[in-house]
């Protein structure tokens, strides 16, 4: 059977903000239809409003000729429309059964059964009984998924799916969206990465600030084209030179282990390398890894054995943050609101912060303040962040001007070392170059760079070594001449 | 000196009766707690309870009516609670606070008028098997409905977490209540019936203790068992039964060290005192200490307030 859904006039405006102006869109079954757009421009919006989280202020939505009334997310469910949300849905203390019983009607016998069955069809393979905290990024994406097919969906809608899984898990979930698209389920895949969309989807629409840009055919489109939409200008492409070979080591890690209590941590088992000056260093793996454990090692959140960690000939393992910043080191942590800044003070507050004792922004405990704002105004304009308010509190800067901000705020004290986690992550693909040609530049002033990514382009992009963690431990180093995504890729689902 | 056998059986009866009301209070904050709600304000309930179930008694001269009054009255204070933290989303933890202090005001003021008035006797179950069997017998039986009530309750909520439905619910919005908001769970309503469950157990506790432990009415009778009701809950880490075991470890302590002091043991009472509280977050700090345990039965999202946004 047919499933046709049809968006009509989709409008829905937030204070200050359009966030969907006016869009109409149709999608039949059979086919796999990409929602293409940058952060802000609108497509998660709509896929709420499809699976009734959002109700827009106007326009209709028609499933099969009916007019849905989506005012809450079990009106989508009832209308046989499933999601699965970039941000999981889980329950994690539940377990995985109890994550898939909780909405459904179904007996605990039967719906076992029915469980079964989908994971056999599918080639799942998931122990019901463990709690979700325990499942891989992948495995949790799966339980959504099975979550959905469960209610023998008409429309399935996925949100960004694979910004948490490996390559590998990639393509096998685009082998599962391909057999549920083969079965007639209507597929909705809503992505920023060009190069899924040219791999899985049969028809994109693109989206570029609330506004429905273009629908075509993905055979008429191909990669440059499709970014030039979604951006709306042309895109320059950055590359790297060859870097020169230095010898100077900067940084160097020694048999550091991290053990932690908490279950939903990552022990970090004896993690070994150095770093040279002018070097970047990749640091690859599926989030959840021990990405934020290192980086809080290497940052002096959490203090390590004195000797394990050697900068610039100092041994500096017992440090806090503060203290390893006098070294010159800088940090750019993942989390931009909660970690790097705080997000209800202000622009120049903000600076002020991881300058404490080398700059002279505090006079006998008292705030410098005239100091910090020039200071601020200087940060501001090197790193063309989009304001000139730096009285505005943080939390409304956008994600792109915030990390440049904290790129910011970190390089202007000359480090000699820039440890970043996932810097460019949920940015546009303006900011995302921005970020990538200042961190270029700091290679080529001899500075050196500790990139946590996980975002595999961007690591071959940028770093002149690469490594790849692993549940808590690190694969040898590579050049990355010698690397592909693919062979990353192996990796980071753990084989050798 | 011989001990009769039935006196140490009298003892444990009245280290159980004295741990009835912490059971009760402990169990209904569980599940508010388990919703992802804090509510600090169970002295306050319980002694609004325990105030509303003595006055009702004396007024209307029903037990049941008494009873399920102090109840109703729990879950009336605990409506204000649940509308300033759920529907005007008002701080949980400075709204708790209010709350106790408010039920503690207000029920010296309604309390005035049955200063020193005598309580009415409780009626009793199974009197009669009380010397049929040796030890056991005064354990067993002879006591208020409330007092099988509050015993069987830790393993009706473990029960009621762990195997229906509804529990399920609970404690999902507990651990994540924008995944159960988007699963179209209606967070509010749940934690709603959360808020006021808990009202009604720490009511029917203030109610045990005004009715049947101590059958009268003293200003700020409920001395502190609401407080230790809260540290029950969280160092139980969220388990009814060891809740059960640490109300029991409390009450026994607290009774065993009054006997301590009235033979004379040379300890100072200060610390006999103090004795209950320490031991009791001992064992149940010991019992609990499996974090990845505490991290599965901590509802994730306790203490917070939800925001839908739309």
């Amino acid at each position: 059977m047919n499933t046709n859904l049809k968006i009509s006039n989709v409008t829905k405006i937030y204070p200050g903000c359009v966030a969907n102006d006016n869009v109409s869109l149709e999608f039949n079954s059979g086919k796999i239809y990409a929602l293409l757009g940058e952060n802000g421009a609108g497509k998660s919006t709509l896929v709420k409003i499809l699976s009734g989280v959002i109700i827009p202020d106007e326009g209709e939505i028609y499933l099969n000729e009916n007019n849905l009334k989506l005012n809450s997310p079990s009106d989508a469910k009832k209308n046989d429309i499933g999601m699965v949300f970039q941000h999981f849905n889980l329950f994690e203390t539940l377990s995985v059964f109890e994550n898939l019983i909780i909405d459904s009607d179904e007996q605990r016998e039967s719906l076992r059964e029915k469980i079964d069955t989908i994971m056999k069809k599918y080639n799942f393979s998931i122990d019901l009984d463990i709690p979700v905290l325990n499942l891989s990024a992948g495995q949790k994406q799966k339980v959504e998924i099975i979550r959905c097919l469960i209610r023998s969906p008409k429309v399935l809608i996925m949100d960004e799916p694979t910004s948490v899984l490996t390559e590998q898990e990639t393509s096998e979930l685009f082998l599962s969206l391909k057999k549920f698209s083969e079965e007639g389920i209507l597929i909705i895949y809503i992505t920023h990465k060009l190069k899924e969309v040219m791999q899985l989807c049969d028809e994109v629409a693109v989206m570029r600030r609330g506004k429905l840009v273009s629908v075509s055919e993905i055979k008429n489109e191909n990669i440059e084209s499709l970014a030039n939409k979604m951006v709306g200008q042309n895109l320059k492409t950055i590359k790297k030179k060859i870097a020169k070979t230095s010898s100077d080591q900067l940084i160097k890690i020694t048999n550091l282990n991290f053990t932690s209590e908490d279950p939903f941590e990552t022990n970090l088992i004896d993690i070994n390398f150095s770093v040279n000056r002018g070097e970047c260093l990749g640091i690859a793996g599926i989030s959840g890894n021990g990405q934020s454990e290192l980086f809080q090692v290497l940052s002096g959140e959490i203090i390590s054995e004195k000797n394990s960690i050697e900068f610039n000939k100092n041994y500096i393992g017992d440090l806090n943050p503060q203290e390893r910043r006098e070294y010159l080191m800088a940090f750019s942590p993942e989390d931009r609101l909660e970690q790097a800044a705080i997000p209800q003070m202000k622009i120049f507050e903000n600076v002020a912060l991881n300058n404490f004792k080398s700059s002279n922004f505090f006079n006998n405990g008292l705030i410098n303040e005239n100091k910090i704002k020039e200071h601020s105004k200087k940060i501001i304009s090197d790193f063309s962040v989009n304001t000139d308010n730096i009285e505005l509190k943080s939390q409304f800067l956008s994600g792109g001007n915030l990390q440049k901000l904290i790129i910011g705020r970190e390089l202007i004290t000359s480090p000699d070392l820039l440890i970043c986690f996932n810097p460019t992550w949920g940015l546009d693909v303006g900011a995302i170059n921005y970020i990538h040609e200042t961190l270029i530049k700091i290679n080529e002033q001899n500075k050196s760079i500790i990139l946590i990514s996980t975002d595999t382009d961007e690591l071959l992009k940028l770093s002149d070594k690469i490594s790849v963690i692993h549940r808590g431990k690190l694969s040898k180093i590579m050049n990355t001449e010698e690397v592909t995504s693919e062979k990353l890729g192996i990796l980071m689902g753990g084989a050798n | 000196m011989i001990i009769d056998i039935n006196f140490i059986g009298l003892i444990i009866a009245s280290i159980m009766a004295s741990a009835v009301p912490l059971i009760l209070a402990s169990c209904g904050e569980l599940i508010t707690e388990r919703s992802g709600v804090l509510n600090l304000g169970v002295e306050g309930m319980m002694i609004i309870g325990a105030i509303s179930g003595f006055a009702l008694m004396t007024v209307t001269g029903s037990l049941i009516i008494a009873i399920f009054g102090a109840m109703l009255a729990g879950v009336l204070i605990s409506t204000i609670f649940a509308f300033l933290t759920q529907t005007l989303i008002t701080n949980h933890v400075a709204t708790g606070l209010a709350l106790t202090i408010f039920g503690i005001g207000i029920s010296a003021m309604i309390g005035k008028n049955f200063v020193g008035i005598p309580g009415k006797e409780f009626p009793v179950l199974f009197e009669g098997f009380k010397d049929t069997i040796p030890l056991l017998g005064p354990i067993l039986f002879g006591h208020s409905i409330v007092f099988y009530f509050a015993f069987a309750l830790p393993f009706i909520t473990s029960y009621f977490l762990k195997k229906t439905k509804i529990g399920l619910i609970v404690r999902a919005v507990g651990d994540s209540p924008e995944s159960a908001s988007n699963q179209g769970i209606n967070v509010r309503l749940v934690r709603y019936a959360c808020i006021l469950y808990g009202g009604a157990m720490s009511g029917l506790a203030g109610a045990y203790l005004s009715m049947i432990y101590t059958p009268q009415w003293i200003e700020n009778m409920t001395g502190g068992r609401g407080w230790i009701a809260l540290a029950l809950v969280v160092f139980s880490t969220w388990n009814p039964i060891k809740i059960l075991i640490g109300a029991m470890i409390f009450g026994g302590l607290t009774i065993i060290q009054f006997h301590m002091q009235a033979i004379g043991v040379r300890i100072p009472v200060q610390f006999l005192t103090a004795l209950p509280y320490i031991v009791t977050i001992i064992v149940l700090v010991v019992i609990s200490r499996d974090s990845r345990k505490i991290r599965l039965s901590t509802p994730s999202s306790l203490g917070k307030s939800f925001y839908k946004d739309n």
